[in-house]
């Protein structure tokens, strides 16, 4: 694969179709033949350089294929249609499909288990790919933002840029209408535990004990990363504090009143 | 009636103005841990209260422990080690048992000293123990972006931010028994009013009971 090309007969460039062989053997389609996918566009030669559009459909192959995903093909295509990547007018947009992030040749889902910061930067990676420009450190984008680069090395972009309802991952929202509530990701029952933290294994998020989560959870999320042991420790303990005051003080009260009518 | 002048007028300021920082740092710090309840401040407004409160508590934490250092105010700090378990053990015995007895009170106030045992070490432990990790932490978290991966093989926010917690809970059971413990001077009030006023007072009929518990 890696001299897969020729010169084209007409122009006399080099048509370069190669592609990274080791990227493909680990990526989802590794163990795919290239006619599998390419049995169209690549019966005649010299190939053209890019498949016909329409040849390469994801939900043709992958319909009925539900294997590991929490919504089915078809609702991601139907996420798919509905997100600005599919409506926008920009011409930049125009003949958005699912390879334009996902390239077939490297792409590989994440999976449970493996590191939180990794799958937010495999994941962040793909949106960079484009929208790069955004993160150079001249970037005024997301200002608002309280320590911006520590939520950009932390979650991924479509944690915020898809509605949060459900799993929705591909309905890329516009700006205006993409998560700006602190509370969403900043409290005890987080959108985040749903969406990104659904890596985690069901091991680590169910550990509850006084430093378990501390040892556990991959990164201090304010507001929802808690010991809920410590918490109620604590509180108890002031709780017994208040009661044991108050006795004191009643305590005090009593001898003084006794001592005033003896 | 006999008047010493205990608290100078910086001292009051700061002891007002950390008082006031400490109850806006409970809030906004409770509002951001316990998130999402509808009473806690909004959690983009008690970000800023608290880093702005917290950066405050730092600068008035430097300018006690430079002012203690160099006025005469240090030497209620320096622990008398040849009477301390003596001095402990007789200031317990008096709030378990002797305050309802009506004893008169173990320790008297002097211009040289003002603090009993018990008072004394705790707040050298919340001065110079629990305030400057609460601080150190407070500020860790501030710049949490430029801290090494992982800190004695944990995530270091996580030790940061566990620190922070375990001190900050600590700090508000400290204020929860400051606030009762003022209370137990010659009358409910009378500590209180000598932060106030700077002037610590007691009727000459019983000197014995002298108040104790001031910052």
């Amino acid at each position: 694969m890696p001299t897969l090309a020729y010169r084209h007969p007409e122009t006399g460039e080099i048509v370069d179709l190669s592609i990274d062989r080791d990227g493909l053997a680990h990526s989802v389609h590794g163990e795919l033949a290239c006619i599998d996918c390419h049995r169209r566009s690549y019966r005649r030669y010299p190939h053209p350089d890019r498949p016909a559009p329409g040849d390469l459909d994801c939900i043709g192959c992958h319909e009925d294929d539900d294997r590991n995903l929490s919504r089915g093909w078809v609702d991601i295509d139907a996420e798919f249609k509905r997100s600005v990547h599919a409506v926008s007018d920009s011409p930049k947009a125009a003949g958005f499909s699912c390879h334009s992030c996902h390239d077939p040749h490297r792409f590989r889902p994440a999976a449970v288990g493996e590191p939180i910061a990794q799958i937010v930067r495999n994941h962040n990676g793909v949106c960079l790919s484009c929208h790069g420009s955004l993160s150079a450190a001249s970037s005024t984008s997301h200002r608002w933002l309280p320590n911006r680069d520590a939520h950009w090395g932390s979650v991924r972009c479509v944690d915020c840029h898809t509605p949060a309802a459900d799993f929705a991952n591909h309905e890329v929202l516009p700006a205006e209408k993409s998560e700006k509530n602190c509370v969403s990701c900043h409290s005890a029952d987080p959108q985040l535990l749903a969406r990104l933290y659904r890596f985690q294994s069901e091991e680590d998020i169910a550990r509850h004990g006084l430093f378990a989560k501390a040892v556990f959870n991959e990164a201090y999320v304010v507001g929802m990363s808690k010991s809920p042991a410590l918490d109620r420790l604590s509180l108890a303990i002031m709780g017994l504090m208040v009661l044991l005051l108050a006795a004191h003080g009643l305590g005090r009260y009593l001898a003084r009143r006794a001592n005033r009518m003896a | 009636m006999m008047s010493l002048y205990l608290y100078p007028v910086w001292l009051r300021l700061w002891h007002w103005m950390n008082a006031l920082l400490f109850l806006t740092l409970i809030a906004s710090g409770v509002s951001m841990h316990y998130a999402g309840a509808d009473w806690l401040m909004p959690f983009a407004t008690a970000r800023v209260v608290h880093n702005t409160a917290g950066i405050l508590l730092t600068i008035g934490w430097i300018g006690f422990v430079v002012a203690n250092a160099r006025s005469e105010n240090a030497r209620h700090y320096r622990i008398r080690f040849r009477t301390l378990i003596g001095d402990l053990i007789a200031q317990t015995r008096y709030y378990m048992i002797g305050i309802f007895r009506l004893e008169p009170h173990p320790f008297h106030v002097t211009e040289a000293m003002k603090f009993n045992a018990l008072q004394q070490l705790s707040y050298l432990g919340v001065m110079y123990g629990l305030m400057p990790v609460l601080i150190l932490s407070g500020w860790a978290f501030l710049y949490s972006v430029y801290l090494p991966e992982t800190l004695f093989g944990l995530g270091s926010v996580w030790v940061v931010a566990m620190t922070h917690v375990v001190v900050s809970y600590l700090l508000a059971l400290f204020l929860l028994v400051h606030i009762y413990i003022i209370t137990t001077g010659e009358t409910v009030f009378s500590n209180l009013l000598a932060m106030i006023t700077g002037w610590h007072r007691e009727t000459d009929e019983i000197p014995v009971k002298a108040p104790r518990e001031t910052p």
